[in-house]
């Protein structure tokens, strides 16, 4: 199978095995000249299957993934190793756009970034719409960081073919108590690094490193439970100039 | 010995990360000082502890100090070695 889709701005053709790949990314064809090709071979298939062995143990692993999902998630992996060619990086976590900003909540997987997009979706209704529940990207574009939606989108496949300019970043941990504050970018550069994809080139981990450094945005930490009224604390500062530490 | 090919430092005012590429084992960040930065100037050239140790001392004053300055090599060096950052014969 061979065509033609845009992600992030960047025109890519694909040729894969399965057909599985373009009803997953059909939302995105596109009719133009490709900058780059992404081609899947067994080789890949069986690469993603060890690394899905990796993290889910050796039967799960196996038993899992189909070989057509696996070349999804092996598609999703070229283009990300090309993002930063164009740049852009894929940046692990939950991107929610909000009169027109995006802002983007990261945390370690289980946390709930995605709890926490969901209770500003409840809360502000047609106002807020997801960019990308899992995997966006962050491209700079004459200098300012869009937020895009993907294909590759988690669970609920929640993602919407839009760019935003992105606000903030902010860093979920959970607690018993709802606190957020604004932190520097020196603060959050762990957890930016941490959370940006990782290319297996060192030019490509050397160009996201100099994405993250151009990154001027807001960052917060929140420390937050899963209610309703985390929502509206992390919104309300979120979507302000703020510049205190604010408790709810 | 001296630090992978694989691995980058990146630099913010007087912190230094250290960060693998998406291959390696280790998927975390080791984040350092200033100290930490020179240890990891100095293995980007096939070096020995002794001689990072040597070199500290040089470019600073540690008198009275000397053990520590050893100590926090030693540590450094040992904690790029738990993570497979380095190049060793």
């Amino acid at each position: 199978m061979m065509n033609v889709y845009c992600f992030a701005g960047v025109p890519v053709r694909i040729q894969s095995m399965y057909d599985a790949v373009n009803k997953h990314c059909e939302e995105y064809r596109f009719n133009g000249i490709p900058s780059f090709d992404i081609y899947t071979e067994e080789t890949d298939i069986d690469f993603e299957r060890k690394k899905a062995q990796e993290i889910y143990g050796l039967e799960q692993g196996s038993a899992i993934w189909t070989a057509e999902e696996l070349e999804i998630i092996a598609v999703y992996r070229k283009f990300a190793e090309k993002m930063p060619e164009y740049d852009g990086f894929v940046f692990h976590g939950s991107a929610i756009a909000v009169d027109g900003k995006a802002y983007i909540f990261t945390a370690k997987s289980g946390v709930g970034k995605s709890t926490h997009t969901r209770l500003w979706r409840e809360m502000l209704g047609t106002q807020a719409e997801m960019i990308n529940d899992d995997k966006p990207v962050i491209r700079f574009e004459e200098d300012v960081p869009m937020v895009h939606g993907t294909p590759w989108a988690g669970k609920e496949s929640l993602s919407k073919k839009i760019a935003k300019p992105l606000r903030a970043i902010c860093i979920i941990e959970r607690a018993n108590q709802n606190r957020i504050c604004e932190i520097s970018k020196r603060s959050a550069l762990p957890f930016l690094f941490q959370q940006a994809y990782r290319p297996y080139s060192r030019t490509g981990l050397e160009k996201t490193m100099k994405l993250i450094d151009q990154l001027d945005v807001r960052f917060y930490h929140l420390w937050c439970n899963m209610e309703r009224n985390a929502a509206e604390l992390s919104y309300r500062i979120m979507s302000e100039i703020k510049e205190d530490n604010h408790e709810d | 010995m001296k630090i992978k090919e694989d691995f980058s430092v990146f630099q913010m005012e007087n912190e230094y990360y250290l960060i693998p590429t998406g291959g390696m084992s280790f998927k975390g960040v080791i984040k350092g000082n200033r100290t930490m930065g020179y240890i990891l100037d100095a293995l980007k050239e096939d070096t020995t502890q002794e001689k990072i140790v040597a070199k500290l001392k040089e470019l600073f004053d540690v008198s009275g100090h000397e053990e520590d300055v050893e100590q926090d090599v030693k540590q450094a060096i040992e904690k790029l070695r738990m993570v497979g950052a380095l190049e060793e014969d």
